[in-house]
């Protein structure tokens, strides 16, 4: 039978953005994926090369819209390491919950997008929006925004977290720990579910480590690799956190894996609640001329909630020469075609779905 | 007032269309369709406004609100918008089927509800091989959808298209085979027959298999979630509807809906023992037991995500035809 070539995208319901997937079909069966990104490239990497280095947060939470104030993070951390500045102790704890918080909305959204990809009729996205908006309730409480916080500033915060921070967040992660049970009731012992997600978009360990996926899709392949985990920044070493990982690399993996770590980062933030010491968690004020860089070199990475993320910094003193940002969506959004390889049509968008891709991110 | 008026109108409808007069009779059989045709479309605007209420609140969100107490004209806004816009035909489209798809098949459901008895007395005509028909009539619904798709000439309503055949050979046969079950026990292919068989026992009761595998096959013929793979939004953009204009549109869902009633009135009857009951009148049970069996479709709908057609043909080849089997073989015991 002669091969069908369909052009998905860039505007479909369940390409998460603006991706183009020309898709080779056999009847039903997938033969070769190609995705075509780039239509959302707006070049911030080059715009940083024009601008302060405390003007370009605002372009960094545009890149991952999801988790803005992890992308935001990661660059703010990526200058202070050029500068020098050290981050006290409140204000890495307090960046840690943040980060917990940011990683727990994007991990409900992502459930909701899946649920709707899987074709269920929005249910399960509003189940999961309606908690994450309670989460960006939250951070908005502690930075002023739902959305785009711009939250960071060398060494530590814009503001302090409020005084009844720690309690609103104490009875919101009570609660959330309650409904993800629910989710998980919703979907998993539905048969149907589990026939669309069980051994569905195998990525083995070897291809996962050869591809360079990141982040849940690579711990979901059997390899237990977390930033958080294996090179712990802010306070990660000294809470009891464990990394989340399962072996069978399928879509219910994932699945398995992201419900985990939304437990994990819920224990993860009632606990630095518990440890956080007193003291100011303020960052320097803003200011667009500040001391001169003094690495010209500086790379850090972080485990953001799609994967690890890095930059790569290399400073003109007063400003970026060159920014470089490894996007994990990009790199997971490539194993797409082998993990899509010989699966049904249908299971392509089930798949696609469980790589968590926010194409902002992908063509930056 | 009203539901005198009514009664009085569903009385008179059946001493006309049981008048020996033929020219009377026929012209009652009319004016029946009519009332039909009203009746189809109250309980599609209805069913749509309910549906859009209840999985709302399954989602904790409000649904329609803003047009008419409790949103209930929105469908009817929805309804001129969509009527409103431009009619266009794609150029790749086969015209003539293209356009009369969707006609046909609003035509054909028509039809075949005007064949159902609504009471004992309410029916256009009282066929011996009434039953018969309706499935033999059934089972060109999804031809009619795969020309519907076929002739679009969009690629999502190809592969739409060649579900669409997938479905019909999964399904249809232990549909058919648990309705064989059905005539053992019945004795008889006339509907009216079906019901008055189940005067003392509801046929559900008697085969509880057969009333399974009927409703999941009757899901699957109505294109409702699990089984909506014809229009899977998330896959196929809207399947066989991708290319079609907003009218069109408007009929397909008016499509959806009365194929909706006639697959619930189909189960109300030949499972739940159709117009008995006491108290009221034959027609408001049947249609009441229609409408809770359409209501049981759309928390399926809310809750469940959907399958892929080729383990829906698994599913109707390993599960459902067995099952149908079996229901065949203890409806030949029961009737021994």
């Amino acid at each position: 039978m002669p091969l069908t070539r369909i052009n998905i995208g860039p505007v479909h319901p369940s390409t998460h953005g603006v991706c183009r997937l020309v898709v080779d079909l056999d009847g039903d069966t997938v033969v070769k994926v190609e995705p075509h990104c780039g239509f959302l490239h707006r070049g911030v990497e080059k715009l940083v090369e024009n601008r302060m280095f405390m003007q370009c947060p605002p372009y960094m939470e545009k890149l991952d819209y999801v988790a803005p104030m992890s992308v935001d993070e990661l660059y703010v951390s990526t200058v202070e390491k050029a500068l020098g500045v050290e981050v006290k102790e409140p204000a890495a704890y307090a960046r840690l919950i943040l980060l917990e918080l940011q990683r727990l909305a994007s991990h409900l959204f992502w459930f909701g997008a899946t649920c709707n990809d899987l074709g269920q009729m929005f249910t399960g996205f509003m189940w999961g929006f309606r908690d994450r908006d309670i989460v960006l309730k939250l951070l908005e409480e502690a930075t002023g925004q739902r959305m785009f916080y711009v939250n960071m500033r060398l060494g530590g915060l814009v503001r302090e977290l409020p005084p009844d921070f720690a309690e609103h967040a104490l009875s919101t992660m009570e609660y959330l720990e309650k409904r993800i049970p629910a989710y998980r009731n919703l979907v998993e012992k539905n048969p149907i579910f589990n026939e669309r997600m069980k051994g569905v978009g195998k990525l083995s360990r070897s291809d996962a480590i050869d591809l360079g996926v990141a982040g849940p899709v690579l711990r979901a392949s059997g390899v237990p690799y977390d930033v958080r985990k294996d090179v712990p920044y802010y306070a990660y070493s000294a809470l009891n956190f464990r990394a989340k990982s399962a072996s069978e690399g399928d879509n219910f993996a994932r699945y398995m894996v992201r419900m985990m770590e939304m437990q994990e980062s819920i224990r993860l933030v009632k606990e630095a609640l518990r440890k956080m010491p007193e003291g100011s968690a303020m960052g320097m004020p803003i200011k667009l001329i500040i001391p001169k860089a003094k690495n010209r070199i500086a790379m850090v990475s972080r485990e953001n909630p799609r994967g690890e993320e890095m930059m790569y910094l290399v400073a003109d003193p007063e400003k970026a020469y060159r920014l470089s940002i490894r996007a994990p969506t990009f790199i997971n959004l490539a194993a797409l075609n082998r993990m899509a390889e010989g699966c049904r049509m249908a299971d392509l968008f089930a798949i696609f779905s469980t790589l968590d891709l926010v194409m902002a991110d992908v063509d930056r | 007032m009203l539901i005198g008026s009514v009664s009085a109108l569903i009385n008179m409808l059946a001493n006309g269309l049981a008048s020996k007069n033929p020219f009377l009779q026929s012209a009652y059989v009319v004016v029946y369709a009519i009332c039909i045709m009203v009746l189809i479309s109250i309980f599609a605007y209805f069913f749509g406004w309910i549906e859009r209420k209840v999985i709302a609140k399954a989602q904790y969100r409000h649904g329609p609100t803003y047009v008419g107490k409790f949103g209930i004209f929105q469908n009817l806004a929805d309804l001129v918008k969509l009527i409103a816009k431009q009619k266009m035909v794609p150029g790749n489209a086969d015209r003539v089927p293209f356009i009369l798809a969707p006609i046909f098949l609003v035509s054909l459901t028509i039809f075949m509800l005007f064949l159902l008895p609504f009471s004992s007395s309410l029916q256009a005509t009282n066929m011996g091989l009434g039953m018969l028909i309706i499935f033999v009539l059934i089972g060109f619904t999804p031809l009619l959808l795969f020309v519907a798709a076929y002739s679009s000439g969009n690629k999502y309503a190809d592969v739409s298209a060649q579900r669409s055949v997938l479905m019909l050979l999964s399904y249809e046969l232990p549909m058919v085979i648990s309705i064989a079950a059905v005539f053992l026990l019945a004795k008889t292919y006339s509907i009216s027959g079906i019901i008055n068989a189940q005067s003392h026992l509801w046929f559900i009761a008697l085969m509880p298999i057969g009333f399974v595998v009927f409703f999941i096959a009757m899901l699957a013929e109505l294109e409702r979630p699990p089984f909506d793979l014809r229009e899977a939004d998330s896959e196929l953009i809207a399947g066989w509807l991708t290319d079609i204009s907003a009218p069109y549109y408007a009929l397909s869902l008016f499509l959806d809906y009365s194929r909706m009633f006639l697959g619930s009135l189909l189960i109300a009857i030949i499972f739940l023992g159709g117009w008995e009951g006491p108290a009221l009148s034959g027609i408001i049970w049947l249609v009441g037991k229609a409408f809770i069996i359409a209501l049981a479709t759309i928390l399926i709908r809310a809750t469940t995500v959907r399958m892929r057609i080729d383990r829906i043909l698994r599913f109707g080849w390993v599960w459902l035809m067995p099952l149908s089997l079996i229901n065949l073989i203890l409806a030949y015991l029961i009737m021994r």
